[in-house]
């Protein structure tokens, strides 16, 4: 039976832990047997650490400057942990060139040089911080990732984020196939933050697809270039990230993104953002 | 593995597709081994004049008779291609096209601010714009680079335009930073016609033969006729629906190898038309060969034959007389890729030396992969080698350098602006843009003709020789010509 590729693009707010998200994600499904390749869309270039023990890996763009446009997929895709298949984006330095172009490039060249397999199962694309030009809207159009999943948390900046995050995944969807699949909420321990978290993303017309706690562990497992997967694979934690691969494995919830105005977002976060019984503490 | 593919919304340029290269300098037959063993491209660290991708798109976009055509990006970057709209009204009488309607051409003229805010609205507009003034029953978009670097969604676009309109809107992506080798644009243009405009076959048609070309001369129902075929030209003059079914056709033929290689692989892996890989009919034994290759394909050897025969019978004893009057003689060629190669078997047939060429790009092998295809070494086989061969994109600076010193007894050239410089020289020098005046036996005594003419009518240049201002310094003149090609380096077959 011929299998249904997936692709996956996970965007957020910068620092919110989508590249911690993905790459915990991704090894909870490489555990259960799927084929997986993460195309990381930073140009920092951090995306795949994690998956594969450190910052080894070249980049699609570095290997480009320095080898010319003839090259194989082995100079720019890694195997990691389980297998699963590791290309980072790259960019030009800091203030220099053009990131989005480089994003363009990198997923040409990609599909140009056969990447997307038939045996894969999933693709995921893990995208800096705001979907900023053109360029960084290159995974969510047609023919690439078809569902995305927001990361936030209950902090209210990235909440403000992931609000227009929604808008643009919005103007794409009523384009074409794109679809949003759910909030993945990464705690910051703030108030009421699954409860904020549930009713945001009800107002946005999606589902919050798991809510990941915070959990020491992770950083832990980070300062050892590992997933929580690999480095604890009984811990809570690393349950949590199987549940998430579960959810998203089954999830069946793919819409058109209502995104709100942010009068709207500043009343949900007044309604479930404030614990009644706390006031504000001074240290 | 085929190099076609057309599931992707753009064409892997030529440099990688085909290791395409656009400096070299030294014998055919030097050209033809390395071709064979890993080509390696020479920069030049002085460059004239270059090509532009989208050009050559627009080239096999704009004379498709009922589609208009809308170039995206700031107006400048459609600056000539109002040059077709000419060629389309001078050339119709050669097609038998009585009333040539008036090009559809379009700009969607971006500026600062579309870059900033991106495009994709005003280009969303711009299409349902032609589609009521032209009522085109295609409308080709050309991408340029200010659209390509900001990263607007042109495929989306153009769907939902396609999904709105009903009819076929393509993208054709032929951003010119992607390649410098400008024959990339045909291929662009090709690849988003078989993308988006053939359609599956209905049935398979013996009396067809897809012809692939420019807008020379219909030599092809004469030929096409004791076969019991005639000919689909794709695409300038073809219409949208004729462009769709030449997935029906009995096989493809090309007037130009480098023109037609990647439309002809595609209509051959995705649709099923056999391409016929013999490089075109220029030169005797080629055009033997070729006529063959046709009748086999068409399942009528008998008939090539005969033609065969019976033309040869009708042009030997010209091509001979001919001969007689031009041996010894000396030529220079300059042209594209597949077209300067006829040239040289040409001037061979003739018995006119050869002493080198400027042309405009070479491809080691086309997309069909076959040494068949390859007119060069065809060329060479047949008749030997030729000295000074320089893939030059018009590096005219070069061009000028080696004519000074070769001093041919005539030059020919395919591209308008390319005589000037023999003229200048007091060289005697004939421009025939007709890529067909010259195929078959019956071309050489075309050609033989108006080579003669040529030679015998030098008063004009002799004068301007002793007129003309030459741009270029004595010092230049007196330089290497290729004092400016670097990284020297060919890969000999151990």
């Amino acid at each position: 039976m011929a299998k249904e590729l997936r692709q996956i693009a996970i965007y957020g707010k910068g620092g919110i832990g989508k590249s911690t998200t993905t790459q915990n994600l991704t090894a909870a499904l490489a555990e259960n047997g799927k084929k997986v390749l993460v195309v990381g869309c930073d140009p920092k270039a951090d995306s795949t650490r994690l998956i594969l023990g450190g910052l080894a890996q070249r980049t699609v763009l570095d290997t480009l400057r320095d080898e010319g446009e003839d090259i194989d997929l082995s100079n720019i895709m890694k195997r990691g942990y389980r297998k699963v298949r590791c290309v980072e984006s790259g960019g030009p330095e800091p203030g220099a060139g053009c990131a989005g172009r480089g994003i363009i490039t990198s997923i040409g060249l990609l599909e140009r040089l056969g990447a997307y397999t038939k045996d894969l199962d999933y693709v995921f694309y893990d995208v800096l911080g705001d979907v900023v030009c053109g360029g960084f809207a290159m995974p969510i159009r047609e023919g690439k990732a078809k569902e995305i999943y927001i990361v936030a948390s209950g902090e209210m900046m990235s909440l403000y984020a992931a609000n227009n995050i929604a808008k643009g995944i919005q103007r794409y969807a009523k384009q074409g196939g794109v679809r949003l699949g759910g909030v993945i909420c990464n705690s910051r321990n703030v108030d009421r933050e699954p409860e904020l978290l549930r009713a945001f993303a009800k107002e946005l017309g999606t589902h919050l697809i798991h809510f990941i706690p915070r959990d020491n562990i992770v950083q832990h497992a980070e300062i050892k270039r590992k997933t929580v997967i690999e480095y604890k694979p009984d811990a809570e934690q690393a349950a949590e990230y199987r549940t998430l691969a579960k959810n998203i494995e089954q999830n069946k919830k793919f819409v058109i993104p209502k995104p709100m105005t942010p009068d709207r977002l500043e009343e949900i976060l007044l309604e479930f953002g404030l614990l009644d019984e706390l006031e504000d503490y001074a240290i | 593995m085929s190099k076609v593919d057309l599931s992707l919304s753009e064409v892997q340029v030529r440099e990688l597709r085909l290791g395409s290269i656009t400096g070299f300098q030294g014998s055919a037959q030097e050209l033809v081994s390395a071709s064979r063993c890993g080509l390696r491209d020479k920069n030049r660290s002085f460059s004239q004049c270059l090509g532009c991708s989208t050009g050559n798109a627009a080239c096999m976009v704009t004379l498709i008779r009922d589609a208009a055509v809308i170039s995206h990006g700031p107006v400048g970057c459609s600056s000539c291609l109002h040059e077709f709209a000419f060629t389309y009204r001078v050339n119709a009488p050669l097609r038998n096209l009585d009333r040539p309607t008036q090009r559809k051409i379009y700009s969607t003229n971006l500026d600062e601010g579309d870059t900033v805010y991106g495009s994709d609205q005003k280009l969303a507009s711009a299409i349902r714009e032609v589609n009521e003034r032209a009522t085109p029953n295609a409308i080709f978009v050309l991408t340029t680079c200010a659209v390509g670097i900001i990263g607007d969604d042109v495929e989306s676009v153009t769907e939902e335009a396609e999904a709105e309109l009903g009819i076929p809107v393509v993208p054709i992506f032929c951003e010119g930073f992607k390649s410098k080798v400008w024959t990339t644009g045909f291929d662009a243009g090709y690849h988003a016609i078989a993308r988006k405009i053939i359609k599956q076959p209905r049935e398979r048609r013996t009396d067809v033969v897809n012809v692939i070309n420019f807008w020379g001369s219909d030599i092809f129902t004469e030929w096409l006729e004791p076969f019991g075929a005639k000919p689909n030209f794709i695409t300038p003059y073809a219409t949208v629906d004729s462009l769709a079914y030449s997935s029906e056709a009995a096989a493809t033929i090309q007037a130009c190898p480098t023109l037609g290689s990647y439309l002809a692989a595609a209509l051959e892996q995705e649709f099923g038309v056999p391409e016929i890989k013999t490089a075109s009919p220029y030169g005797i034994p080629q055009t033997d060969r070729w006529f063959r290759a046709l009748g086999k394909m068409l399942g009528k050897p008998d008939v090539a034959e005969t033609l065969i025969a019976q033309k040869k019978k009708e042009y030997i004893p010209q091509i001979e007389a001919l001969r007689e009057k031009l041996t010894g003689r000396t030529a220079y060629v300059t042209a594209g890729a597949g077209h300067g190669h006829a040239l040289l078997a040409v001037l061979a047939e003739l018995g006119v030396a050869a002493k080198g060429a400027a042309v405009f790009h070479h491809d080691p092998l086309y997309d069909n992969g076959s040494e068949d295809s390859d007119a060069l070494a065809q060329r060479v086989r047949d008749y030997g080698d030729v000295p000074n061969i320089n893939v030059c994109n018009k590096q005219e600076f070069e061009l000028v350098n080696q004519l000074s010193r070769i001093r041919p007894d005539f030059m020919l050239a395919r591209h308008g602006g390319m005589t000037l410089w023999g003229a200048k020289l007091g060289i005697p020098s004939l421009l025939i843009g007709d890529e067909h005046f010259g195929m078959g036996y019956e071309g050489i005594v075309r050609y033989g003709e108006r080579i003669i003419e040529t030679i015998e009518n030098d008063e004009f240049v002799k004068n301007l020789e002793k007129h003309a201002i030459n741009p270029y310094t004595k010092w230049w003149l007196a330089q290497e010509p290729f004092t400016f090609m670097e990284g020297a380096e060919i890969w000999q077959a151990s």
